[in-house]
């Protein structure tokens, strides 16, 4: 190999090649925000493609999707672009707005802008949980709950959140923690979302620690802690689990699949939450964002193709007319197990965030 | 400073000046040009400089740079800070690892984990790279080189994925179990410490093969072949002729395990089970919770940066000794 020598020529090459290299994030973020372009923050599979390749066809508005499985995840790259996001969109849930309006990462929503704003069904219009002091925040997109999913080949039906302790299914079960224990708490008779636990920590404490000890009392029955809809879904199929908490969506999912699935909702109880898409505040496309968001509220068979994809329940008005028998069923519960979910709340959440983040690290740890 | 001999090339006017068309040529051809990068490459020293600036630069920039940055975010009280507020500066980060045992347990089990899958790697890939550096024949070395290469070619994630799909209990060893009639009802290996292990050292082979295969094949073949003469049996061979001549690979791929090993996250993600959880999903968890805890989770991937490169340079001159470097 011949040496190399610094020739002025070459020096003054590599150092525009080098100061090209480093000067590239610098490039980058104007690359995000072109009029023609909307970047959009969301889990798999909640935008269909089909809608999408539409949608760049008749506005030439390019989408760019980015996947996130975790709304801590979502908030922390927006709290670390801080003043010059590079994303326009976010899909937030209810519960976890309040945070993101705290921490003004979110702008208000000005639905005058959006002429589709009718199409949602009327419960999920301007939804308790996507406004603040009067103001609405997102475009509700889906709705989903935390749900009882066992495999039906092997395990016998139950109404209770009882069976996740049942000996007969040591080792074979699994649930995201931090869902779980508010679970627990509730199926032991105390309050899971914290909302009566406002200015009275002691009991809110003692409540957590009690669903904590009984966790990692049982915590032989875990096959595994889970954190996405994908890895259940996965250990559904594999058959190394027969029981699981898991979110309405994938459960649904497996069902319209053709697996031997259900979902149900315990005698105990569980909890709603309603995904929906927000406006970042500084985003830098925001023209484009709304064009976006009108466009997806155009019709109920892009809330069904939605539905499809992600098992969740549509928030928009007619979708149950457009999906088949089999969709619906597995998307639909019997009435009195509908009365059992209680949507989260947005009240608390600091008490309820700060005892149940230790609560999940002392179940690993333990 | 610029070289006597340039100058005087200059002064004789022999010195050839390289010509730029268009705006290259405007520019360098400016007076702020020629006064600031024009006068620092004229000299050999200062072009060298120059060209070493930019990957200093690269390395401060964009290693270094987040490593300090997450240091100083571990000795904040807030992060992510609120648009119109500040934060102070505290130890008491720090000072939670030491009074909450809660984590200490995932931190030793992480240093242990570290140390058992390292050992177990070298045991495992030491015979393979033997065989490919002294048993192959030389012109089909690179050969059998790029066959064990071949699954690295796909991504971390990819290759996890394919662990899952053979530890499953629908996975192809379980199957291919009860279809032999060994068993009933599947073996439950996933999500369990051997699995976890399994995948992480299928992960981290590369990384003990291709610096012991580079001391192996270096070590005289005649050297071996003279202790037998002399009448060393196999494993003296191996104990006072070939281990202490790949000490270098040795520690080098140890090393690398080591200090990969201890910091994994998507493997243990995916392959452990709830009594494998380690400190970097403990970590992890700190960064995704839902209270903003940054500084806590800095502050323990401080802690563990500290102790694995400690335990590291404490191996290394332990065992390597001071011929020893990394790769």
């Amino acid at each position: 190999m011949r040496d190399f020598t610094a020739t002025r020529r070459s020096t003054l090459k590599l150092l525009a090649a080098g100061t090209g290299v480093l000067a590239a994030p610098a490039i980058i973020r104007p690359a995000f925000a072109q009029s023609k372009v909307v970047n959009i923050t969301t889990y798999d599979k909640f935008v269909p493609q089909s809608f999408i390749d539409q949608f760049q066809k008749d506005t030439g508005i390019e989408v760019r999707i980015r996947l996130t499985d975790d709304q801590g995840k979502q908030y922390n790259v927006l709290s670390a672009e801080g003043e010059t996001p590079s994303t326009d969109i976010v899909t937030v849930t209810g519960h976890r707005l309040s945070q993101f309006i705290g921490s003004k990462l979110l702008t208000p929503l000005d639905t005058a802008r959006l002429k589709n704003w009718d199409k949602l069904a009327s419960a999920y219009k301007g939804a308790p949980q996507l406004t603040v002091d009067g103001t609405v925040y997102g475009v509700p997109l889906l709705a989903g709950f935390e749900g009882l999913a066992r495999n039906t080949d092997y395990t016998k039906a139950s109404d209770s959140w009882a069976i996740m302790f049942d000996q007969e299914y040591k080792g074979l079960t699994s649930y995201i923690i931090s869902d779980f224990l508010q679970i627990t708490m509730r199926y032991q008779g105390n309050d899971g979302d914290f909302v009566t636990y406002e200015g009275k920590p002691e009991e809110a404490q003692a409540a957590t620690n009690k669903a904590r000890d009984y966790l990692i009392q049982n915590k032989d029955m875990v096959r595994k802690y889970y954190d996405a809809g994908s890895e259940v879904q996965q250990m559904f199929v594999n058959e190394d689990i027969y029981v699981a908490h898991s979110w309405s969506g994938p459960a649904a999912k497996l069902i319209m699949d053709g697996h031997p699935i259900e979902i149900s909702v315990p005698k105990e109880g569980t909890y709603g939450f309603l995904y929906s898409f927000n406006v970042v505040k500084n985003g830098p496309n925001t023209d484009a964002a709304y064009t976006f968001l009108d466009a997806i509220l155009s019709s109920p068979e892009i809330g069904a193709a939605m539905s499809r994809q992600s098992g969740f329940a549509s928030a928009f008005d007619g979708v149950d007319k457009v999906l088949n028998d089999k969709e619906r069923a597995a998307m639909t519960l019997p009435q009195e197990q509908t009365e059992r979910i209680q949507f989260f709340s947005s009240v608390n959440r600091d008490m309820k965030n700060e005892m149940v983040d230790k609560a999940v690290a002392e179940i690993k740890a333990a | 400073m610029v070289d006597t001999t340039t100058m005087q090339a200059r002064s004789t006017g022999s010195l050839r000046v390289p010509r730029y068309a268009g705006w290259i040529g405007k520019a360098v051809g400016s007076g702020l040009y020629r006064h600031t990068i024009g006068r620092l490459a004229d000299s050999r020293r200062a072009r060298l400089a120059l060209l070493a600036g930019v990957p200093l630069f690269w390395i401060a920039a964009l290693h270094i740079g987040p490593i300090f940055q997450m240091g100083r975010i571990s000795f904040m009280a807030d992060y992510p800070q609120a648009p119109d507020g500040g934060s102070a500066y505290t130890l008491a980060n720090y000072e939670l690892f030491f009074s909450d045992q809660l984590y200490f347990m995932p931190f030793i089990r992480s240093l242990i984990f570290a140390a058992v899958v390292t050992i177990s790697t070298l045991v495992i890939v030491y015979p393979v790279a033997y065989y490919v550096a002294k048993i192959v024949q030389p012109k089909n070395r690179m050969r059998a080189l790029l066959l064990l290469l071949i699954p690295f070619w796909a991504g971390e994630l990819i290759r996890t994925f394919s662990v899952i799909m053979l530890l499953a209990n629908r996975g192809a060893v379980n199957v291919a179990l009860r279809e032999l009639g060994f068993i009933d009802r599947p073996i439950p290996m996933l999500y369990t410490s051997f699995s976890l292990s399994f995948g992480v050292i299928y992960l981290l082979a590369l990384y003990m093969l291709l610096p012991l295969y580079s001391a192996i094949e270096k070590i005289p073949t005649p050297l071996i072949h003279a202790a037998a003469d002399l009448g060393a049996g196999p494993f003296q061979r191996f104990r006072r002729v070939i281990l202490p001549l790949s000490k270098d690979g040795i520690v080098s791929g140890c090393s690398l395990v080591y200090l990969t090993s201890v910091g994994v996250f998507a493997a243990p993600l995916l392959l452990g089970g709830p009594n494998t959880v380690i400190f970097p999903e403990v970590i992890a968890t700190l960064f995704h919770s839902s209270n903003d805890k940054w500084p806590e989770g800095a502050a323990f991937a401080m802690l563990l940066l500290a102790v694995s490169l400690s335990t590291v340079g404490l191996f290394m001159r332990v065992i390597g000794g001071r011929s020893v470097r990394l790769m």
